[in-house]
């Protein structure tokens, strides 16, 4: 399984609004893209909100499963982001 | 009138956004810089009322823009409407779209931008000390935004700028092949607004000298925030 359809699947289980699926498809699609050769030195997913969210600023890629799990307002910032759904 | 550059560096995202801004338009500016810890409130309020334009980066709220280590910058219903009086105005920011930068235009700013959500991206973590290097990942969110923050520096309009931004995140997402970071430029685009005059535009600076076209800053050794 490649990494876009890992990420259909992702955006899939955001729709549905199941963190727990989100979670496990994010880490499948970070697997696909490691055997891509498509890894890289530490990414991390940044933004610029106040600390008055409940996520935090910075999240290492491979923590962002974690995140999906446990926290709804992450879940939530994901799901606007990735699938364009308001 | 010189530029008012309000940008935080304490934390991995804002030492990537102010990053780009230090490699690429910090040397087109006069030497008024609010950069790191002198990124705070009160040398805003000295500096800004003489500014044509108040670029920031820093994080932000729906009403409200902070400085170093989240100190409080810009505010609704907090300021002197003189700080901002006829000003272009762009803050790379979150959610500062949804009321803080209409505020700052109904209470006298020539124009403001902003975004309406959080503005996100990935940065590469090892690259915190010279992030201008980051080309692979900050690069395809935060160059659009030094793009449209040239257009405005080459003296042309608020909207061109914003044009120009948007048409780079527009270039970025359709060569993009890692799908989270084209969400994140498609994200960003479709969060970036322009409220008040449109045909507003600044004194020209001079173009990027040749050195600073060549030679980036020194690495920034400033420990970040945990």
């Amino acid at each position: 399984m490649g990494s876009k359809d890992e990420w259909q699947r992702y955006q899939e289980a955001l729709r549905s609004g199941d963190r727990k699926a989100a979670a496990e498809a994010f880490r499948r699609y970070q697997e696909a893209k490691r055997l891509e050769g498509k890894g890289h030195s530490r990414p991390t997913l940044v933004n610029l909100s106040t600390k008055a969210k409940a996520y935090p600023n910075a999240i290492p890629l491979d923590r962002v499963p974690e995140e999906l799990e446990k926290n709804p307002e992450f879940f939530e910032l994901m799901k606007r982001a990735m699938t364009k759904e308001k | 009138m010189p530029a008012v550059l309000a940008a935080a560096d304490f934390d991995l995202p804002t030492r990537s956004a102010t990053g780009y801004l230090l490699r690429w338009i910090v040397p087109r500016l006069e030497p008024v810089h609010l950069l790191s810890v002198l990124d705070h409130r009160q040398a805003f309020v000295l500096f800004a009322p003489q500014s044509d334009i108040i670029i920031g980066t820093g994080h932000g709220d729906v009403d409200v823009f902070t400085g170093q280590n989240e100190s409080i910058i810009l505010e609704v219903g907090k300021y002197d409407p003189r700080e901002i009086e006829g000003k272009v105005i762009k803050l790379l920011s979150c959610q500062c779209g949804v009321e803080l930068v209409p505020d700052l235009v109904e209470n006298g700013a020539a124009c403001a931008m902003g975004y309406t959500d959080d503005y996100l991206w990935v940065m590469d973590a090892d690259l915190a000390s010279v992030p201008w290097a980051d080309k692979e990942f900050a690069g395809k969110c935060l160059l659009p935004v030094v793009a449209g923050l040239n257009v405005l520096l080459d003296g042309k309009t608020a909207q061109e700028a914003l044009d120009t931004e948007l048409t780079q995140y527009d270039c970025y997402a359709e060569l993009e092949e890692d799908e989270l970071i084209k969400s994140c430029i498609e994200f960003n685009r479709g969060n970036a607004v322009l409220l008040g005059d449109g045909g507003a535009s600044i004194r020209a600076r001079p173009s990027l000298a040749l050195p600073f076209k060549l030679i980036p800053p020194p690495p920034l050794v400033m420990p970040l925030r945990a």
